[in-house]
């Protein structure tokens, strides 16, 4: 992962107002747990706006790639609410989401901010995050779940 | 607070070190450097749309490993 690239996608979604929150590994190596990822998972605001402050960010950094077009509203506000997106060229991707399962989505997610670079950048908070992970199929979630238990003293229930 | 002090080694030892987002993002980063530099991967370009995050995990794997999505 790059880190001018990340900071440079991050400085774009403050530019935009996208209304986001971070979750997933990124979310968690800023809350201080660190493991390796490929991918910048999100929840955005289900809303037309917000979705087009999306595709003006990602245009803004990949230089106006035209497969951006393809993250529609259509979609993420309804059959399809995750949406992965490869840029042309760098290394990292994109995992974009309106909702998880029947509950989580971004209004659902407690959140905070932390600063970046003099980035604001909104990520999900360890008690969140390890909500999101602990009922999971996948054993790296049920990893990840133990690692920020155990870093934040978290418990089922919190 | 730049400055912290301790009575005792034991004091010391167990209070947490303390930083800042931006630490911890430079850790995080530098760990996915190594990380790539280890096992590099290929990936297709684009935009990809799923109805559920198992489809999403799925593909995911699938690139993972190299194969086709």
């Amino acid at each position: 992962m790059n880190r001018d690239e990340l900071v440079e996608l991050l400085r774009a979604f403050e530019a935009e107002g996208l209304e986001y929150v971070l979750i997933g590994a990124t979310a968690m190596g800023l809350q201080g747990v660190i493991r390796a990822t490929e991918d910048v998972d999100l929840f955005i605001r289900a809303t037309s706006e917000n979705i087009a402050r999306l595709r003006r960010a990602l245009r803004a950094v990949y230089s106006n790639d035209p497969s951006i077009d393809e993250i529609r509203d259509s979609d993420l506000l309804g059959e399809y609410p995750s949406v992965r997106y490869y840029p042309p060229s760098g290394d990292l991707f994109l995992d974009v989401m309106t909702r998880l399962g029947e509950t989580a989505n971004f209004d659902t997610v407690e959140a905070e901010t932390k600063n970046v670079d003099g980035v604001r950048v909104r990520v999900a908070t360890p008690a969140a995050l390890y909500r999101l992970k602990k009922d999971t199929l996948r054993p790296l979630d049920h990893r990840d779940a133990a690692a920020l238990a155990e870093r934040f003293g978290l418990k089922d229930g919190e | 607070m730049p400055v912290e002090k301790f009575r005792s080694g034991e004091e010391m030892n167990a209070a947490p070190i303390r930083r800042t987002a931006g630490d911890f993002f430079d850790r995080f980063v530098r760990h996915c450097a190594r990380y790539w530099r280890l096992a590099p991967r290929r990936y297709p370009r684009g935009v990809f749309k799923f109805r559920t995050i198992d489809e999403a995990q799925s593909a995911r794997e699938r690139v993972s490993r190299g194969g086709t999505r």
